[in-house]
């Protein structure tokens, strides 16, 4: 193979390892007074996400919820604010739609707050992400 | 208005003024030793927050600021920081910046340390002030009006001395001071109003006791005095009908002797002269036995008793006068009185004034009794009773007891004019 050649080939495995393996971009973003900012999207697998930040007296009410559509499934999940791990735990799957959602409070600091809710499947390794700057 | 000399009513005033005494006093000092006990309350609150609660859920990043750090510190420990009366919760640095404080907004700000902040950060201790409101680190607990800020140090894991700052409501701090006060006020009155209930019956024990001595006293006064009364009676009925009747017989006799046509005449003057003797004698007997015992003092009785009152003045070249209108309605103590008056106030006429006349006056105005006796004589400075008048106070004194008034007024040189009006019954 001609160098020529390779450079294709090479530059869709990367692509097909970086399909495979990073979440999908957000499908629905929506901002409200209210409901705070919500943002939801595809995980690397068959999963969604969705990834809520609501501020309450100072405090950013984090919620994150992974919807796999089978129960009992094992995820590591995390909530990093501004690049520091606030929380982070695990969790399994479970009732008819197979989910699992999350809930924290993180200090409204001063200037942008940048959240970020992470999960990943244990046994596969799919990968959700989700990032709110509120 | 006569209450108001009840000892009784006199002791309970005392002990209401004592009670208000007591109970502004207390308060005063209750009030001050029940705010250091709050603000002692507070100090030791935010001693077990600061050593119990906040030191150890410190994580460490906290002071490096790590945003982690402070959502795990406020996830653990807010709500056990913010119990009871705390209002706020501050965290700060040596350099005086606010790690953490439930008020989100100041957490990274940067304000300058006082003194005394400085201090405790340094030496540690604990330290309470009144929160200065117009300094900008305050400017969110505005809202919550006067507050006290109690602080002290902890260290974060890996030893940098903290200041953790707690705020308490003066308002807070008030009520927990009244409701220390509360605890010692009804020790202060109760024990005073415990003394009241105890002390108001043994005085009125002691009052009754008194009373009664008094009454006793009296009951022994009037006896003695009926005694004395007794015995004036008889020696003046004894000499009345003794030496007064022999007199008048013996005055009769030679009086008839004399006027025999066979007694000589030099004789029958002598006789006459004699007889004429008897006669002042009797009188003066007469007036003597008034003053021993006065003659039965009821209102037919007091004309007849002034008259031999003044009887014996004339004899001395003292004019007399002598007026006695309606004393029909007057008790027999208002004519006792009145002849009383009149016997000290004729005798001290004939003793210090000498007079050269004496008007006696006795009538009623309305339904008093008004006697007035008045001579021409010295008189006196009408300001004073002159040393040696005991007998005036004394019938000032019983005027008064009786319900009357007794007035005297007198002009140097010009005699002097006594007064008594006392109500018939």
């Amino acid at each position: 193979m001609t160098p020529k050649l390779i450079r294709p080939a090479v530059a869709g495995l990367v692509l097909a390892a970086a399909a495979a393996t990073v979440p999908g971009v957000p499908a629905v973003a929506r901002h409200g007074n209210d409901d705070g900012v919500v943002r939801t999207g595809s995980c690397s697998g068959i999963a969604n996400w969705k990834l809520k930040v609501k501020a309450d007296d100072g405090r950013l009410e984090v919620e994150g919820e992974v919807d796999s559509t089978r129960s009992g499934q094992t995820w590591r999940w995390a909530i990093q604010h501004n690049d520091s791990l606030s929380a982070h735990g695990v969790r399994q799957t479970a009732g008819r739609s197979g989910s699992f959602s999350v809930e924290r409070r993180v200090v409204n600091l001063r200037g942008t707050d940048r959240v970020v809710f992470r999960a990943v499947r244990a046994n596969t390794g799919e990968v959700c992400r989700g990032v709110i700057r509120f | 208005m006569g209450w108001i000399r009840n000892p009784l009513i006199q002791f309970l005033a005392v002990v209401v003024v004592m009670l208000v005494a007591v109970a502004v006093g207390t308060s005063l000092l209750s009030r001050r030793a029940a705010d250091d006990e709050a603000i002692n309350d507070a100090r030791a609150v935010t001693t077990v927050l600061a050593r119990s609660v906040a030191r150890p859920a410190i994580p460490r990043g906290l002071v490096d600021g790590n945003p982690a750090a402070i959502d795990q510190l406020d996830r653990r420990v807010l709500n056990r920081l913010l119990v009871d009366r705390v209002r706020r919760i501050k965290i700060w640095d040596a350099r005086g910046r606010i790690l953490y404080s439930d008020e989100t907004r100041l957490i990274g700000s940067r304000y300058g340390l006082g003194a005394e902040e400085r201090e405790v950060l340094a030496r540690g201790g604990i330290e309470a002030e009144v929160s200065d409101l117009t300094k900008p680190e305050n400017r969110f607990e505005r809202q919550l009006g006067g507050l006290l800020e109690v602080y002290t140090r902890i260290h974060a894991p890996g030893g940098n001395p903290l200041l953790f700052e707690a705020y308490y409501s003066r308002s807070d701090i008030a009520v927990q001071r009244e409701r220390i006060f509360d605890r010692f006020r009804p020790i202060t009155l109760g024990a005073l109003l415990a003394f009241a209930t105890l002390t108001t019956p043994l005085l009125l024990l002691l009052m009754r006791r008194i009373r009664r001595a008094g009454e006793e006293r009296e009951r022994l006064l009037q006896s003695a005095i009926n005694a004395s009364d007794a015995e004036r009676l008889r020696i003046a009925r004894d000499l009345h009908d003794g030496v007064v009747q022999d007199l008048a017989g013996a005055s009769f006799a030679l009086t008839t002797v004399a006027m025999r046509p066979r007694t000589p005449s030099d004789v029958s003057d002598e006789l006459t002269g004699v007889s004429r003797s008897l006669r002042t004698s009797m009188r003066n007997l007469r007036s003597l036995l008034v003053e021993i015992y006065p003659p039965e003092l009821h209102t037919e009785g007091l004309e007849a008793a002034l008259t031999d009152l003044l009887a014996p003045l004339p004899a001395r070249g003292i004019h007399t006068s002598l007026r006695v209108g309606d004393v029909s309605c007057a008790s027999d103590e208002a004519v006792a009185l009145a002849w009383r008056v009149a016997q000290e106030t004729v005798r001290n006429a004939l003793r210090h004034a000498a007079a050269s006349s004496i008007e006696v006056s006795v009538g009623s105005i309305a339904d008093e009794l008004v006697l007035q006796v008045a001579d021409d004589g010295n008189g006196f400075d009408g300001s004073a009773v002159p040393a040696g008048h005991f007998g005036l106070r004394g019938l000032h004194s019983l005027s008064r007891d009786a319900g009357g008034r007794l007035r005297v007024e007198s002009v140097e040189g010009r005699g002097t004019t006594v007064t008594l009006t006392v109500p018939h019954r």
